[in-house]
């Protein structure tokens, strides 16, 4: 069954760009069909990491309805082997495009919900997509939360800091609540040795912390942070135990049900 | 022999024409029961008639539910709502009309059904 993605933390500098990277290739990697949008409008990244060049039109000009989703999707299939497809729609990172986005007004904000709500629509009725994967901004900003409502699945990456663990559990208790949205978590960049070699009780620990269940739990390994986005995991580093927790966590996402 | 049948598709067409009044009549009600329910003072609450998240977020949950489930949709009828929401076609027909009143949904009559949708405005 299709499923939008939306991957989302309360503090910024979690690896959500990376996971989201990373889950839509591993999707692809899958034989699946998958568009990875970047929804960070205030700070767009995706731009940078998957070295994109010459791009024309951009996510913004679609929820500006100046143009149709399918102009602004860029197709990188070749960059994952396999039956597999992999898109992307990438945010402007111009000045200008940002200076724009924060001017906008509610009734904009509501005609980007519906847009971004149509997609559904667009990509997976239509356009016969597995996934759509959702890059946000951190906290709840307009357009993180345009996403989670739109979203399906909600993977929320954070750290061991401990605001970042305060924060994160407010929003998921308060804010996912009201929209009743399906939650997995991703403990991200973990020093501590005890996560390492005990998963069963650390998995209960965060299950108790934060009532939603545990997606997986990503060490702080190095080649990620030198990577600097130069690789899909599932692709480049096959036998790299980043790209197993990415398959064990792109199952448990499969198999979530969202009725 | 024809003049009976003649009679008879005219009487069925008076009923036809009588149950469709019936029905608009029935919408009617309903509107105005929420109106009951709604007094002015709860509609103040929301002054701004945008449906976006933030007005999600304001709405009571049972109003929010049917709320993302029109966004979702763009344009449905009660019954498609209550499919979704796995709630009854008579308490989603309540809830979109009290939304109607809020300003916040627009409510368009099709032969024999009402389609709620989400005024958007022009683009920009």
């Amino acid at each position: 069954m299709s499923k939008i993605v939306a991957v989302h933390s309360y503090k910024g500098g979690t690896g959500k760009t990376i996971m989201s990277v990373n889950l839509a290739a591993t999707f692809a990697k899958q034989g699946k069909k998958v568009a990875l949008f970047d929804l960070d409008f205030r700070a767009p990244s995706l731009f940078a990491i998957l070295r994109c060049e010459k791009i024309q039109v951009w996510l913004n000009d679609y929820l500006n309805n100046n143009c149709d989703i399918d102009k602004i999707l860029i197709d990188l299939s070749s960059r994952i082997s396999g039956k597999g497809k992999l898109y992307v729609g990438l945010a402007n990172p111009s000045i200008d495009a940002m200076r724009d986005i924060s001017t906008k007004d509610r009734r904009w904000e509501m005609r980007a919900l519906g847009h971004l709500l149509s997609l559904k629509n667009k990509l997976f009725d239509e356009q016969k997509f597995d996934y759509i994967i959702f890059d946000t901004s951190p906290g709840l900003q307009y357009s993180s939360m345009n996403a989670i409502v739109t979203a399906d699945f909600v993977v929320v990456t954070t750290t061991g800091d401990c605001s970042d663990v305060n924060g994160t559990k407010r929003m998921i208790s308060e804010f996912y609540k009201m929209f009743e949205k399906k939650t997995g978590i991703v403990i991200n960049k973990i020093l501590d040795d005890v996560a390492r070699s005990n998963n069963a009780e650390y998995a209960k620990k965060i299950k108790e912390t934060y009532n939603v269940p545990l997606l997986g739990v990503v060490p702080c390994f190095c080649e990620i942070l030198k990577a600097e986005g130069k690789y899909l995991f599932p692709q480049d580093k096959s036998d790299h135990p980043f790209t197993n927790l990415l398959y064990e966590m792109a199952d448990k996402i499969e198999k979530s049900n969202i009725n | 022999m024809y003049k009976q049948e003649g009679i008879r598709k005219k009487h069925l067409a008076t009923l036809e024409k009588i149950k469709e009044n019936l029905e608009k009549l029935n919408e009617k009600i309903d509107v105005l029961i929420e109106l009951r329910k709604v007094n002015e003072k709860e509609l103040q609450k929301f002054p701004d008639s945008s449906l976006d998240v933030i007005t999600l977020l304001n709405l009571p949950d049972h109003l929010r539910k049917t709320a993302v489930a029109i966004c979702r949709n763009g344009r449905a009828t009660a019954e498609e709502i209550a499919d979704q929401t796995n709630r009854a076609r008579a308490m989603e027909s309540s809830y979109l009309n009290q939304l109607v009143i809020m300003g916040y949904l627009k409510k368009q009559r099709k032969g024999k059904k009402t389609c709620f949708y989400v005024e958007r405005g022009n683009e920009s």
